[in-house]
């Protein structure tokens, strides 16, 4: 140690031995130099040393076998998961059977007038044409399967993060507790959900429903305590000075000042939970998402497509309404002169049912229906044969996934499972102390080491080297397009719907086009989460731009800098925290759907979760679905910037 | 400084007996609020309380906002606290009703000791005794400006409709016919000022606080402002205790003013007095750029009649009048002016009288005039001739029509 300074002070300025990444940097140098050697004597290999694995896949395995052994006697399932699960059943039975009662035309006008009274007409209208779409895509019933779901997932997971949000919002303790295992929660795949839940509910509604809730729930939790913690201090002091008491203060202030994040993490919560929904199918959630799933299995992308296009319409929908209601509540003219308009809703509501029980209007009528499915495969077959490969020039589409594979995706996963396992943790702990405090990478190193104790260093490699070139590719491209729009309003003007539709979709969705266009395997899995990826990077970036400080960009145009130096000298280092969470952001998403991407053959840890899904082999599952939690933890922790924590303290 | 601060009530019996004599509406003494960890020993260690703020941060890591401060708020009177950002005057206005809890000293509302209050009595001063404007107004986004106003009435638990009707009334008051319907957000910013008054007025308060209540408005509309508190003082008497950073205000509003400076009262007085016999430096450079004239009673440039024939021609003028309207008087006149008071000649101010007031030179005013004793000056309780200075009842600019 004592000699390194010594040369590394001669020729640098003493600045440099003082700055705080150079120290880090010496003091990873020397722990490599130490246990490195070590390490590679001890247990000489690249792969993760065999004595370091904990094999537990058995205990898992018997766990397991126990709870389905003893599912119907032990008390804790009698007493408590049965009850659950079975209230679960029921009501999602109750608001299907309620779905189907009120018939097509009952759901539609319903549906249409909630859309009018909180969001207007234009989208009263996009509701109505989204149901009906839904009906002639001859997918009625599985749409209301899935929202019949999604309905009491919903319900449950609002009431749960209001719940705890409430609790975090006003307890400091309760925060500093719950607020990293939200945040935590916040960047994991939502496959990594599935597997417990099966493991205790087995496979079927309840555990979708369940699996549903634990992913939807946290940002209503976030949110919840972030519109209480973060109402306008001089207000709440205002209402204290006038002497409230508690209970006062938070239902004529608090909860009121934070209806907004409130109505937010709504928002958010229905997106999540549809989101998680549609994957669900995956354990039994029925409706669309399996038959995306069943479709996609089977390489049918038509019906995947007709499957896939009610989704997206559903999101859509719920996504507009959600966000325009919240957007009305806070804007001016809120009134609160509507329960008379309500009733008047109802009542149509209620006359349109009626008549549709009537008039014979409850199944979607057979002769309305539309197959997509034959002409869109038929469309697909022509692109096989036309555009997959040995396209003049350009190539084919399938050889561009031929040769992401060999030349990025293969290479990238050989050099990962080459490089020696423990200088893999030091350059994940080089590249989380870097961005963040020893204890960021403290817990990326351990996280990584988790996945080699588990036994599956080498599927997890595979799975970052997809994740690792799929971000690189959105990162290029994102940043550019992001760049772009930062720079052109009108760029931006056009972009906006389309990200806006990009954002509400589900993960599962992106699936279908890349396997229309690329076929099944890893190279488009990558493709899908790129896709998926590329809008939040690009909406970052572009925001990041926009919102330096217009001042000192005005300074620098005024001292004749060009804009390609503007953007070097002035934009991009001011937008330097929007851009690491850009990074940040497109590292979780990507992980995601790669994650996914074990449907479509993307391999690695994903397909063992489906894997041991479908063969019932939940130990094989579990262990991938910890590793994936380890994973996204690292990742997360490798690209999160410190700012953020300190950001929160001075906000 | 806490006790010099203390004192200043003998002085003002020693000036006139209406306010004065009045008791305490709040009695503050040797209030401390310390900011930082084991806050409570400083003000208990005599060595730390007399650190400067650099020192006693770099020595304890904490920060006195307020320093053992003391002064009594007079029923009916307009009392300033004064000072620039950071001098502790927000904090200390946020201590009399415990929005902020004090470190130490003493705070009684009428006798009752307010640190020693439980919840249910604090509520019940804050909702019945004291009511608060603040600097961004501290209003309800999402209710109505009616329902803004009444909300202090709901809170106490008053029904809809009998505090609909009283809110309406306070709204009409200030000026805000017509916009009972709207929501904070389309209101200016002067209108929403009005809806925070009309707030803090709805519960019917025995003290309004004023949080720098008018910094974040345009000049324009914080004259308006101004004058709006102003009038109301002058109809209901209220006692009031204004936070300001702006002289000005402090000088227009002010029947006395407390000076801050790092937590610390550096001089209560009368506007006068800060601005004729500064206490120390400090204070001298901040009232530097006051027309002196405008601030000062003709009192300080007055001299006894040097005959009998003095004494009974040229202009007469209030002992009120500022020294302004003397030099006002004596222009048009082309001789010295008469101060009288009730019929009666109490002295005779001439043109370079007024004009040594106003250019600031030593001496100018003559028997009256302030030869600063730093001890005496530092709290305005040196005793001056009586009718020499304005009566401290009302705002300034209605000093001598209306002894509230």
């Amino acid at each position: 140690m004592a000699t390194l300074t010594a040369t590394a002070q001669k020729p640098a300025p003493p600045g440099i031995l003082t700055h705080r990444a150079v120290r880090k940097l010496l003091v990873l140098a020397v722990a490599a130099a130490v246990l490195g050697p070590v390490a590679a004597t001890q247990w000489p290999g690249a792969a993760w040393p065999g004595a370091l694995t904990v094999d537990v896949s058995e205990p898992l395995g018997r766990a397991s076998d126990w709870i389905i052994d003893n599912r119907d006697s032990h008390p804790l399932f009698l007493y408590f998961f049965g009850h659950v699960s079975n209230v679960v059943v029921l009501a999602v039975r109750a608001v299907y059977l309620a779905l189907l009662a009120v018939g097509w035309a009952g759901v539609t006008a319903v549906g249409a007038l909630v859309a009018w009274r909180v969001a207007g007409v234009r989208l009263a209208l996009g509701t109505a044409a989204a149901f009906l779409a839904c009906g002639l895509l001859g997918m009625w019933v599985p749409t209301m399967q899935t929202l019949a779901l999604m309905v009491v997932a919903v319900l449950a997971s609002v009431v749960v993060g209001a719940l705890l949000g409430l609790a975090a919002g006003l307890s400091d303790r309760m925060d500093r507790a719950l607020r990293p295992v939200l945040d935590t929660m916040q960047v994991l795949p939502a496959f990594a959900y599935l597997l417990p839940v099966v493991l205790v509910f087995g496979i079927g509604v309840p555990a979708a429903v369940l699996a549903t809730v634990v992913y939807a729930a946290p940002p209503m939790a976030r949110l919840t305590s972030l519109g209480l913690r973060g109402a306008d201090k001089e207000v709440l002091e205002a209402v204290e000075s006038l002497g409230t008491t508690a209970r006062q203060r938070l239902l004529t202030a608090r909860i009121p000042l934070a209806r907004k994040e409130l109505l937010l993490g709504v928002n958010q919560t229905i997106m999540m939970a549809l989101s998680m929904a549609v994957i669900a199918s995956v354990i039994g959630a029925g409706g669309l998402g399996d038959r995306v799933y069943q479709a996609l299995a089977s390489v049918d992308v038509g019906a995947a497509l007709a499957a896939g296009i009610p989704i997206v319409l559903l999101a859509v929908v719920l996504d507009r309404v959600t966000g325009a209601a919240g957007e009305r509540l806070g804007g001016p003219g809120a009134a609160g002169k509507s329960p008379l308009t309500w009733l008047y809703v109802l009542l149509a509501a209620a006359a349109v049912a009626v008549a549709g029980r009537l008039g014979d209007f409850l199944d979607w009528p057979d002769g309305w229906e539309l197959n997509i499915a034959e002409p869109v495969n038929r469309a697909v077959d022509w692109m096989t044969a036309h555009l997959y490969s040995d396209v003049p020039v350009v190539g084919g589409t399938a050889d561009w996934a031929a040769h992401f594979t060999s030349w990025v995706l293969n290479p990238l996963r050989d050099g990962l499972q080459w490089l020696p396992w423990w200088s893999v943790l030091l350059v994940v702990a080089t590249l989380a102390w870097l961005i963040g405090t020893w204890r960021t990478a403290l817990t990326a190193v351990l996280a990584m080491a988790a996945i080699g104790v588990l036994g599956v260093w080498d599927p997890s490699l595979d799975t970052l080297s997809q994740v690792l070139a799929a971000v690189a590719v959105t990162l290029v491209v994102g940043f550019a397009t992001g760049i772009a729009a930062a720079r052109s309003d009108r760029f931006e003007r056009l972009l906006r719907p389309v990200l806006d539709v990009f954002q509400t979709m589900p993960q599962f969705v992106y699936l279908i086009p890349v396997v229309a266009l690329f076929g099944v395997g890893r190279a488009p899995a990558a493709a899908a989460a790129v896709v998926y990826a590329l809008p939040a990077v690009v909406r970052i970036t572009a925001q990041g731009l926009r919102q330096v400080d217009p001042a000192a960009l005005e300074s620098a145009r005024s001292l004749g800098a060009t804009s390609a130096q503007q953007l070097r000298q002035v934009q991009l280092p001011l937008a330097r925290r929007s851009l690491l969470l850009a990074v940040n952001q497109g590292v979780v998403l990507v992980l995601a759907v790669v994650i996914i991407g074990g449907l479509v053959g993307g391999g690695a840890l994903g397909y063992q979760v489906v894997f041991g899904l479908a063969q019932g082999d939940l130990a094989t599952g579990l262990v991938a679905g910890a590793a994936i939690v380890c994973l996204g933890l690292m990742l997360d922790r490798v690209t999160q910037p410190t700012e953020r924590r300190t950001q929160k303290k001075g906000a | 400084m806490s006790a010099t601060a203390h004192d200043t009530g003998a002085a003002d019996d020693a000036v006139n007996g209406t306010v004065a004599e009045r008791p305490p509406v709040f009695s503050v003494s040797g209030l401390w609020k310390v900011f930082g960890p084991r806050a409570e020993r400083v003000p208990a260690d005599p060595e730390l309380a007399a650190l400067s703020p650099a020192e006693l941060r770099s020595r304890t890591g904490c920060t006195a906002a307020v320093a053992d401060v003391s002064f009594d708020v007079r029923k009916g009177e307009v009392f300033v606290v004064m000072g620039l950002s950071g001098s502790g005057k927000s904090t200390l206005v946020r201590c009399l009703t415990r929005l902020i809890e004090p470190t130490a000293g003493s705070i009684a509302i009428d006798g009752e000791d307010v640190r020693a209050m439980d919840r249910t009595r604090l509520r019940s001063l804050r909702r019945h005794r004291a009511a608060m404007v603040f600097q961004h107004f501290g209003l309800l986004p999402h209710r109505t400006v009616l329902d803004n106003v009444a909300y202090g009435l709901e809170v106490q638990g008053l029904g809809r409709a009998e505090r609909r009707e009283r809110a309406a009334g306070i709204v009409a008051k200030v000026g805000l016919e017509g916009l009972e319907q709207r929501r904070p957000g389309q209101l200016s910013g002067g209108q929403r000022q009005r809806v925070g008054l009309a707030r803090a007025l709805a519960v019917d308060p025995e003290v309004l606080l004023f949080d720098e209540p008018f910094s974040a408005l345009d000049p324009l509309i914080r004259r308006d402002m101004q004058e709006e508190v102003v009038r109301l003082h002058r109809e209901e008497g209220r006692t009031m205790v204004f936070i300001t950073h702006d002289l000005q205000e402090a000088l227009k509003l002010g029947d006395r003013i407390a000076l801050m400076r790092d937590g610390r009262v550096v001089q209560l007085g009368t506007p006068e007095e800060i601005v004729g016999s500064p206490a120390d430096d400090y204070v001298r450079e901040f009232v530097r750029d006051v027309p002196r004239e405008q601030v000062l009673t003709v009192g300080t440039a007055m001299r006894p009649a040097s005959s009998p024939d003095e004494a009974a021609t040229g202009p007469a003028i209030r002992p009120g009048a500022t020294v302004s309207e003397a030099i006002e008087a004596v222009a048009r006149a082309g001789s010295p002016a008469r101060v009288m008071d009730d019929g009666r000649c109490v002295g005779v101010v001439d043109a370079d009288a007024l004009l040594e007031v106003v250019a600031g030179v030593p001496g100018g005013g003559r028997a009256a005039g302030p030869a600063p004793g730093p001890q005496g000056a530092a709290t305005g309780e040196r005793p001056e001739p009586a009718g020499s200075r304005p009566e401290p009842a009302g705002p300034r600019p209605a000093a001598d029509e209306e002894p509230v």
